[in-house]
């Protein structure tokens, strides 16, 4: 249960219920900030760059990239595990929390699904990329066809992951749609702008918060989020097995799917704190968004800090103690020492030493500590990736197809493109919808109130 | 007392507790409410009216349906249709078609929950409704009464700060 008197208000200001709309559709009622259109401009720019750079990828094949025979997958790959990572956030969110009964994510949640629906649609470009042939990327979907039929293989953790990435992007696009539903009607009814009126009209679905409305909505919320509880898990243990099902040393061992769910819920959770700190400073949002939720995240990523760093000991102690000379090579003389040893450190002294840092509260209230740790655990889980990708594939059995890989400039072009799309994504998000749940958080208005007024009458 | 057949009382209340005894002791003097709006799903209230939903059922079903037609697929597609040969291993895979039959079965629930929801709760994109109150999404709660004797004064002695007549 959450107690107020420990933890603080869930919402600050003693507001009342209009005060949460008027104040939640501020921005979207208000003119565009300066900074917003210098963000966007900024944004736009690095998705142009993508863009040329897809199109080069898809004009000339993927010759454009730096891979070879041994680095077959290298950033596209990276960068797909990375952005995946990021898109466990808003279900974590939405679900993880709701099945524990956690009321202080009502101010989160939209964001959070927000950034997971973008963030997928990025990762979902890489593997659509590396196909080379993108016109041909239908063949991986099972359908009856001339060339025998001749079915995709259905054994191939591959095809999981197309079907899972798939599910996970269509799944939660709908449940942040659904969600915002009774939002869309507020501001339907609310605005005088004609034109808002109709286009928020139309997407509202003819909502007006009838209880037969209500009560199939819930109904379908408590469904939706049954279901994406279970694609939390199952899709980023699809994703590692992409990798654990292969004999690559280094790739070929069973911790890898709870590693990587807690590797995505790691970073996710890391990537709403950048965004909520965002959101809090630049919309002056800290009614909402209180100390008390940003404590409760760092205080979440402390604890998965901790579980990385077990993570990657235990990676390390089952090499050495399996005995087996692949392994300890890539473990001890390509990841610890050698070559990719910086690579290796930047991802320990990111992900499980600087965000124990958390544990002292000073860090834990500090503005801009949060946010530089938060950035920081994005840039050591690129590097897990990068660990884990480049070094098992650069010097696998064969010594004489060792080669070392360094990235294109037209790989970085679509990575930076896809930090565009989402930027943009998150920036339209900001400027057209409601940031937080507006019915949600009417909910746990004065929650605390209520039950204390409830304990004492009982009394 | 009589009453217009199309005449509406709607009652505007500031407060949810107040509403939402008004509509349990609308029920318990077996008035017919037309209709709730407000803000927020006030669990209570809104199971007075509108009882309880079938959808969880509806997408059980759909699940077990999905479940058991995806499992024949994929046996069809590896075992009759085109068996190919990996390795020696046995065309009929079935642990490796749990994973695609668990994410497919979750998307069909979900499609085919969201048809379900825009069905029975007639919701699709760009439908006309009629507003009662145009603050019903912000702060008040409504109650829409027709056909009730006195609607007025019903209203009003259980709180309701506001009661306006439609026709």
């Amino acid at each position: 249960m959450y107690d107020r008197k420990v933890r603080g208000d869930l919402i600050a200001g003693n507001k009342t219920m209009e005060d949460v709309t008027s104040d939640v559709l501020r921005p979207i009622e208000s003119a565009a900030p300066k900074w917003w259109l210098v963000a966007m401009a900024l944004s736009n720019l690095a998705l142009l760059w993508g863009l040329y750079s897809m199109y080069l990828t898809v004009r000339y094949g993927i010759g454009m990239w730096n891979l070879n025979n041994s680095v077959g997958w290298g950033w596209d790959i990276i960068n797909f595990v990375w952005w995946i990572g990021i898109g466990h956030a808003g279900t974590a969110f939405s679900i993880f929390l709701l099945v524990l009964r956690q009321k202080w994510r009502t101010s989160i949640n939209r964001a959070a699904e927000a950034m997971t629906v973008f963030a997928v649609m990025c990762a979902g470009l890489f593997p659509l990329l590396h196909m080379g042939r993108v016109w041909n990327a239908f063949y991986v979907v099972p359908y009856p066809n001339t060339r025998g039929p001749l079915w995709v293989n259905f054994n191939s953790p591959l095809f999981w992951d197309v079907t899972a990435i798939t599910a996970y992007l269509i799944i939660s696009a709908s449940f942040w749609y659904l969600g915002m539903l009774p939002d869309f009607g507020t501001i339907r009814d609310r605005t005088k702008s004609k034109i808002r009126k109709s286009i928020y009209g139309f997407f509202s679905m003819g909502w007006t918060g009838s209880s037969r409305q209500w009560q199939r909505f819930e109904a379908l919320a408590f469904v939706l989020g049954g279901l994406a509880a279970v694609l939390v898990v199952s899709v980023h243990s699809i994703v590692s097995t992409d990798f654990a099902s292969s004999i690559e040393p280094g790739w070929h061992t069973t911790i890898f799917p709870p590693y990587f769910v807690v590797g995505a819920i790691f970073q996710g959770f890391a990537m709403v704190m950048v965004l909520m700190i965002i959101i809090r400073k630049s919309y002056k949002f800290q009614d909402y968004i209180t100390d008390s939720h940003l404590n409760a995240i760092a205080k979440i990523l402390t604890f998965i800090s901790l579980i990385m760093g077990t993570a990657y000991f235990t990676e390390i102690f089952i090499a050495w103690y399996s005995g087996n000379k692949y392994e300890i090579f890539t473990f001890f003389h390509n990841r610890i020492t050698g070559d990719y040893a910086p690579q290796f450190w930047i991802m320990v002294v990111c992900n499980a030493i600087i965000p124990q840092l958390f544990w002292f509260k000073k860090v834990r209230s500090n503005l801009a500590m949060l946010f530089l740790i938060s950035l920081i655990i994005n840039v050591g889980m690129w590097f897990e990736r990068y660990n884990i990708i480049v070094t098992s594939l650069a010097k696998d059995y064969l010594p004489s197809s060792w080669a070392t890989y360094s990235p294109s400039i037209v790989e970085v072009g679509v990575f930076v493109g896809t930090i565009g799309i989402f930027a943009t994504g998150v920036l339209v998000f900001f400027r057209y919808l409601p940031m937080m749940a507006i019915s949600e958080l009417k909910t746990v208005l004065n929650l605390n109130e209520k039950t204390e007024h409830k304990e004492i009458a009982n009394k | 007392m009589s009453y217009m057949s199309d005449e509406r009382y709607i009652g505007v209340f500031d407060n949810e507790e107040l509403f939402d005894k008004a509509v349990q002791t609308l029920k318990d003097s077996n008035i017919d409410i037309e209709e709730l709006y407000m803000p927020v799903p006030v669990h209570h209230a809104v199971k007075n009216v509108a009882g309880s939903s079938r959808l969880p059922m509806f997408a059980y079903i759909i699940g077990i349906v999905s479940m058991i037609s995806i499992l024949g697929f994929l046996y069809y597609a590896a075992v009759i249709s085109w068996p190919l040969n990996f390795g020696g291993k046995p065309s009929n895979a079935f642990p490796s078609f749990i994973v695609v039959t668990l994410v497919l079965t979750i998307l069909s629930v979900t499609i085919f929950s969201l048809l379900a929801f825009s069905v029975s709760a007639k919701l699709y994109p760009g439908k006309k409704t009629e507003i009662f109150h145009e603050r019903a999404m912000d702060d008040k709660f409504i109650i829409v009464l027709s056909k009730v004797a006195d609607a007025e004064n019903v209203l009003k002695m259980r709180g309701a700060n506001e009661v306006i007549k439609k026709i």
